[in-house]
């Protein structure tokens, strides 16, 4: 499982290798974590280095407080993340926009037909991928121009699925 | 000589009261609110009787109720701590017509000392310097205030006059906003100490706030432990306190310290008193108000001095003499004392209610914890915030900020967000560690935000692995729980049991 994961505004990739062992970067770190006692107490062995620290799950972020300082943590993962920026994207309005794979995977269900109006953030397609499924949205209302897969399709990632006018 | 105390308060120094009754084979009796059932002080006490419902006006402000329990458990004595009834002239009168002996002053110092227009007046006879403000004795009208005011010229503060911890205080920056500051201050004074009446005085500029512990008994005999540095404050509420203080040298306290014992001898003070002083930049001082009560910060003068201040406020009760001379009182390290408030520091310091759920005191050499709480226990919002105080004694003071950095680490307090994180940056910034600061400085000078700035990457990756781990765990225990939900018979068979099973 890769996270992208954002502390005050630094970008760090972190993967969760196994059980014990995380990468940043190209650097194998090995990973001993444990709850203190149930409670938003953590202790972190790292590489043999032993840290404590508070880890509060806030409204969009995670507050964790380490030796007195409080980081605002913003926890990704990478499918999500490249989800947020297929959906967000930047649409421009009015134009063509064409729905793009996010990661690979398969489709789903087209909940929609080609010459539907669909209102943005409805759902055009679900995408089941890492086994969990997606809802692909519309980034804004328009005509349903050309659905480009079948239900059960496997779809390489950025490949165009279907098109709104 | 009585044999039973009476504690008329509650959390920590009730605490505190009944550790020095229990060392002198006193017995103890607790006083609590529907909210303190389970309180420490509660438990602790060899007796212990309900007041009525949580808010201190309905409970530990109740005098006639704690009368009423002193009479029914044979208490021949009582302690106020602080705070509550700590300072007023009737309750300690009160317990004089009783019988009672009120482990504190006499009624009469209460009142000259406790009235804050009353004292300066007093100590003003008796050669003591003032901050400059009103002189009036007894209740000035709001009209009375606004005439005065210019006089004394802006900045100025509002002070309640029976006032103590920054209650009722308002700082005054114009002629236009006083009216509704004096109101707030009235309210909150009101609230605070059932009692309204405020004074003016001139707000003193970069100035710190040193305070000189006193001790006098029944024969003459005053002296004074040092003096204590209170200057860390927020909103008038100290934060940090120290014993000595890095801004006096020997010459100075000598003088400060003889003044003090002046100021209380102006009173006839008996018992154990603190006289509190604004120095300035020059190193003038002027007398700010005498709290003739235990004080929250007692400790760290414990550390350095090693005298009981309770014990001999006990002592002094039972009408014997003072157990040290002046002489006799040797200062020794450093000590520094942090009060632990249910305050988000990173968050406006909100105050924080809630359960404890879990908490580890900091130990080990030097390190002296006063608290009235334990896990399990609720923080309400219906008393103070402070949940503890966290002590530490050095040989010097770099010693000593270096334990307290280490105890402040060592601390965990799970359930409530804490002040302990403002703690450690203070313990962290080169002002403090350089003895540079004023009663301003928390306000103006010191941000958590500025603090935070400074942090090093490699902290912050370890912030970003620790909360990346979470969140995969916390992922994780999402997907499992659907999983265990996922059951072997169809939806409908299982809600029909379910059904059945509660019916």
């Amino acid at each position: 499982m890769k996270y992208v994961t954002t502390v005050n505004g630094k970008e760090f990739e972190i993967e969760i290798v196994d059980e014990r062992h995380i990468r940043i970067g190209d650097r194998l770190l090995a990973v001993d974590f444990e709850t203190v006692s149930g409670q938003p107490v953590f202790s972190l062995i790292l590489d043999g280095r032993s840290y404590e620290s508070f880890v509060y799950q806030g409204d969009e972020d995670w507050e964790v407080l380490l030796r007195g300082r409080q980081f605002q943590v913003k926890v990704q993962d990478e499918r999500e993340k490249r989800l947020k920026a297929a959906a967000g994207g930047g649409v421009a309005e009015g134009g063509e926009f064409l729905l793009k794979a996010p990661m690979p995977g398969l489709i789903v269900a087209t909940p929609v037909e080609e010459g539907q109006e669909v209102r943005k953030g409805q759902v055009l397609l679900i995408l089941e991928s890492m086994k969990m499924q997606n809802e692909l949205k519309a980034p804004r209302d328009g005509v349903v121009d050309r659905i480009r897969v079948k239900v059960g399709e496997s779809v390489e990632q950025k490949q165009t699925l279907l098109s709104v006018q | 000589m009585f044999k039973k105390v009476l504690i008329a308060n509650r959390g920590e120094i009730a605490v505190r009261i009944i550790r020095a009754c229990r060392e002198l084979g006193i017995d103890t009796v607790a006083v609590f609110s529907e909210a303190d059932r389970n309180a420490l002080h509660t438990r602790y006490a060899d007796e212990a009787y309900l007041l009525g419902p949580a808010p201190s006006r309905e409970s530990y402000l109740r005098a006639d109720k704690i009368f009423e329990v002193a009479k029914k458990s044979g208490a021949d004595a009582i302690h106020p701590g602080y705070g509550f009834l700590a300072e007023r002239e009737d309750f300690s009168a009160r317990c004089d017509e009783l019988g009672i002996r009120f482990i504190g002053p006499k009624p009469s110092s209460i009142a000259a000392m406790g009235d804050k227009g009353k004292a300066r007046a007093t100590v003003i006879k008796a050669g003591v310097p003032v901050v400059p403000g009103t002189e009036d004795v007894g209740n000035m009208t709001d009209d009375d205030l606004l005439r005065i005011a210019p006089k004394i010229g802006f900045p100025l503060l509002i002070k309640a006059t029976a006032g103590g911890g920054g209650k009722g205080m308002r700082e005054v920056k114009s002629l236009e906003e006083m009216p509704t500051l004096l109101q707030s201050a009235r309210r909150e004074a009101e609230s605070a100490f059932g009692d309204g009446n405020v004074y003016l005085e001139k707000l003193v500029e970069g100035a710190r706030h040193i305070e000189f512990q006193i001790m006098a008994d029944g024969y003459g005999n005053v002296i004074h432990l040092g003096e204590r540095e209170c200057s860390i404050q927020r909103r008038h509420q100290k934060l940090v306190e120290e014993s000595p203080s890095p801004f006096l040298d020997e010459e100075l306290r000598e003088k400060m310290g003889s003044v003090a014992v002046k100021a209380a001898q102006a009173v006839d003070y008996i018992n154990a008193g603190t006289i509190e002083f604004l120095v300035d930049k020059d190193r003038n001082f002027y007398f700010l108000e005498m709290n003739t009560r235990l004080q929250v910060e007692h400790p760290i003068t414990e550390m350095v001095t090693g005298v009981d201040i309770v014990a001999e406020q006990i002592r002094i009760a039972r009408r014997r003499q003072l157990s040290y001379t002046q002489e006799q009182i040797k200062f020794n390290g450093h000590a520094i004392e942090c009060r632990v408030n249910a305050e988000d520091p990173f968050n406006n310091f909100m105050p924080s209610t809630g359960r404890i759920t879990h908490s580890i005191l900091p130990t080990g050499p030097g390190v002296r914890i006063d608290t009235g709480v334990y896990p399990g226990f609720e923080i309400t919002p219906y008393y103070d915030p402070m949940i503890a105080k966290l002590i530490v004694w050095g040989e010097t003071r770099a010693q000593a900020i270096l334990r307290m950095r280490r105890a402040l680490e060592e601390y965990r307090i799970v359930g409530v967000r804490t002040n302990i994180p403002f703690h450690q940056t203070l313990m962290d910034s080169h002002r403090f560690m350089g003895g540079q600061f004023d009663t301003r400085f928390v306000e103006e000078r010191f941000s958590m935000e500025a603090a935070a700035e400074k942090i090093d990457e490699g902290q912050a990756e370890i912030a970003g692995i620790l909360a990346t781990l979470v969140a995969h765990k916390e992922a994780e225990r999402s997907s499992q729980i659907v999983r265990r939900n996922e059951r072997d018979t169809s939806n409908w068979k299982w809600v029909g049991r379910w059904e059945r099973m509660h019916r």
